[in-house]
């Protein structure tokens, strides 16, 4: 943790000190000049932006160690700069209050982007040591004359905007030198300690989730949950977004969830997330579970980076991204099962995630996470191979190790995977699945089931609409048997409304069945 | 803010609409910004400034697409931003251009496009004019990365098709509720009078205002061929003339919203 504490300001530089509140300021202030852009020919100067070194910094102190309303500027004022040139910059804030914390820090920090555009003439671009100003003429012609201004009008509206800072202070730095020596020794390693951040922040390290409904105009029941540990299934919003994004717009796309009551560590399931969703899908679900593959899984909207698909003969499961053309091991490619289980379903044994979502520490943890994977394509997982823990890593296979489920089980038995033993959840320690049964037993139930389907078909058809996806897909590709496995199991539970269940004791006996039978045909 | 969209069937001469509108409005101030919104055109090179184009709009959302995992806690809507007005918004001697570019990949643009409408609405409502080379689908305003359009003109030259596209692009724009003022259409490189009346029944059975008729230019077939800029028609051209007539009754049509 980089220690919180008022910039040393060397001996013999120039400084412009300006203390308390000003309310005349020579430039007008309001939202209705944020976007606005000072071309080239119509600036003043330049501060930071390509040519030269800046940066933005708030940092939180003590009560007692910031001097309210005061500004101190070191280096060049305007008056003192030439025409048309860049010069460095940095502005540092320090600001207190009781509730000030360091974790608002950077929430605070990218509020100077929009207090500053409130300035008339004043155009504030990018952040943290990328930010790029430019000073109208215009500006400059009514009146402006020191940065000191700038600082006090932006105070102001920090303090306004934003009541639970009581005391605020800028140092604000055109020298060069001094600019670029704090970048290094100051700012860099804040900027990187909050990058970890998004490494370290867990779940239950916060109070609000956050929604994402931008997809409902294709997948109208869809409810994207965002939360520390599961980014959005497009890949695009972390949390922290989705933070920023409720902060400007709090009716908007991305709106806070409460998260509730805690009412399942290992699954991730929380009453406020089960609340909103019950909302949001127009009481299509109630129950959702952030880290779990199997049993009430996120919905699926569409826009989903990678799939993740169930394969009952390994009892593991393989993911598949976007940009990999060819079928996975099971027989389907990226678009087909994407196609059903897109529009916001929640189809079991089906998952559409965010590639991040391989990064999180709670990677479906209540099925096993990474050991219970068991197959993707090389370009996957090349790309998030870090993340994945060492002792499995090797034992996944890629389409250059299997692209058949039988290449894929003689590979897994050759590696030793633990789903041919059984896994052992990493989260509590649990052991999940039982391991592949013996080869025999397997044919002997083949045989028995396989004899059935004209009955279920019949007894399938009445089912509410849950089965519907699961029924286009058997419609489409008859050859896939696999996806009758469920219908095969409602038929001996007819009423059962609760799916899931029914499949998870489903998936070994029957669909190894099937495959087994499908085989003997072609032998045949 | 006054928005004129340009659009038509492709090769009708809406980029060289465009272009020329451009140039003449961008004479009385500097408040101006091109787009260009047609993949197939190329306003830029009409306007003699290809060389200043950096990057599109849709190369930055790409650069997006790839990067945004790597990005950490830095916020990507001021991170897209800043790309716009640095790279793609490129500067001009007396007026801003902005190249739309590419169309999407695969993959979900849903967040960068919700991010780039509010970064586009808040920069576009600074010009006193925007002009838009559109291609005829009117991509961009049905997926509201430009909000609306207060003036739309259609350009048509004489084929039966630049009329059924321009009666298409009339059924669009009142679909998608762009909440234009005037929808004008242009007749493009037409030679006989006999064009011009099946034109002008055909703007008054669609209930278009007809703008003007423009003839067909030599000079213009020649520049496009070489591929130097159109604002380099000569001054003493019909066409040149004409098309200062349509910029000089958009400039009142605005100087009239904006005292209105």
């Amino acid at each position: 943790m980089v220690e919180r504490k008022r910039i040393e300001i060397p001996e013999g530089v120039k400084i412009k000190e300006s203390v308390g509140e000003e309310t005349e300021f020579p430039f007008d202030i309001s939202p209705m000049y944020e976007g606005e852009r000072v071309r080239k020919g119509d600036m003043y100067v330049e501060l930071g932006g390509t040519a030269q070194s800046g940066f933005e910094l708030v940092l939180a102190l003590p009560e007692e160690e910031v001097e309210d309303m005061k500004v101190t500027l070191v280096g060049p004022d305007l008056d003192e700069m030439e025409e048309g040139k860049a010069y460095p910059y940095a502005m540092i804030y320090y600001i207190a209050g009781s509730q000030v914390e360091q974790d608002l820090e950077p929430v605070i920090e990218r509020r100077n982007h929009d207090f500053q555009n409130y300035i008339e003439g004043y155009m504030h671009l990018n952040q943290r040591y990328d930010i790029w100003i430019r000073i109208s003429k215009g500006a400059m012609k009514k009146g402006l004359k020191s940065l000191t201004q700038i600082a006090k009008a932006t105070m102001l509206l920090f303090k306004n905007e934003l009541p639970f800072i009581e005391k605020i202070e800028a140092l604000y730095i055109t020298d060069g030198n001094l600019v670029d020596k704090l970048l290094n020794e100051v700012a860099m390693p804040i900027y990187d300690e909050r990058d970890a951040r998004v490494e370290s922040l867990h779940d239950e390290d916060v109070d609000e989730f956050y929604s994402c409904t931008l997809c409902q105009s294709f997948a109208p029941t869809n409810v994207c949950v965002i939360s520390p540990d599961r980014p959005s299934l497009c890949g695009a919003i972390s949390w922290f977004d989705g933070r920023a994004a409720a902060k400007v717009d709090p009716e908007g796309p991305n709106r806070a969830i409460p998260k509730g009551e805690l009412l399942d560590p290992i699954t991730g399931e929380y009453s406020g997330v089960n609340e909103f969703a019950k909302e949001e899908s127009g009481g299509e679900y109630d129950r959702i579970k952030l880290h779990s593959f199997f049993e009430n899984p996120h919905t699926s909207c569409g826009c989903f980076e990678v799939i993740g698909f169930y394969m009952p003969e390994v009892d593991g499961i393989g993911w598949v991204h976007r940009g990999y053309p060819e079928p996975a091991p099971n027989g389907l490619t990226f678009s087909t099962m994407a196609g059903q289980t897109g529009g916001g379903k929640q189809v079991v044994g089906f998952l559409g995630v965010g590639i991040s979502y391989f990064r999180s520490k709670k990677f479906i943890q209540a099925d096993g996470g990474w050991y219970r994977t068991v197959w993707m394509p090389k370009e996957l997982k090349e790309r998030v191979a870090k993340y994945i823990p060492e002792d499995v890593r090797d034992k996944i296979a890629t389409e250059e190790d299997a692209t058949t489920i039988e290449e894929l089980k003689e590979f897994l038995k050759k590696v030793d995977h633990p789903v041919v033993t059984g896994v052992v959840r990493p989260v509590d320690g649990k052991k999940i699945t039982d391991g592949w049964a013996e080869e025999e037993e397997i044919e002997e139930v083949a045989e028995e089931v396989a004899e059935e389907p004209a009955t279920v078909e019949q007894t399938a058809q009445p089912q509410p609409m849950q089965i519907q996806p699961v029924q286009q897909m058997s419609v489409q590709m008859p050859q896939m048997p696999a996806f009758q496995m469920p219908q095969i199991q409602l038929s001996s539970q007819p009423s059962t409304p609760g799916i899931k269940l029914i499949i998870k004791d489903a998936k070994i006996v029957i669909d190894k069945v099937i495959i087994r039978s499908e085989e003997k045909k072609g032998g045949k | 803010m006054t928005t004129i969209a340009v659009t038509g069937k492709g090769g009708t001469g809406k980029t060289v609409l465009s272009a020329l509108l451009i140039h003449f409005i961008s004479q009385k101030t500097t408040n101006v910004l091109a787009v260009d919104a047609d993949p197939d055109s190329n306003l830029p090179d009409a306007l003699g400034v290809a060389e200043l184009v950096e990057n599109t709009l849709g190369d930055v959302r790409e650069v997006f697409q790839v990067s945004r995992d790597e990005m950490g806690t830095t916020n990507k809507e001021q991170w897209l931003e800043g790309k716009v007005y640095a790279e793609v918004i490129c500067e001009c001697d007396n007026f801003d251009l902005l190249v739309m570019g590419r169309p999407e990949g695969e993959g979900c643009y849903c967040f960068a496009n919700n991010l780039l409408r509010g970064v586009l609405r808040r920069l576009m409502r600074h010009y006193d004019y925007i002009i838009i080379d559109s291609e005829a689908g009117l991509e961009h305003f049905s997926r509201k990365t430009i909000e609306s359009a207060d003036y739309i003109i259609v350009v048509t030259d004489m084929s039966k098709k630049g009329l059924s596209t321009a009666k298409r692009i009339k059924e669009l724009s009142e679909e998608l509720d762009l909440g234009f003022k005037e929808i004008f259409l242009v007749g493009n490189r037409i030679t006989n009078k006999e064009a011009e009346e099946v034109i002008r029944s055909f703007a008054e059975q669609n209930n278009i205002k007809l703008l003007e008729f423009l003839p067909y230019d030599e000079k213009i077939a020649e520049l496009d061929l070489k591929g130097e800029p159109i604002v380099n028609l000569p001054e003493d051209s019909a066409y040149y003339q004409k098309v200062k007539g349509i910029a000089e009754k958009i400039e009142e049509l605005h100087v009239r919203s904006i005292t209105s």
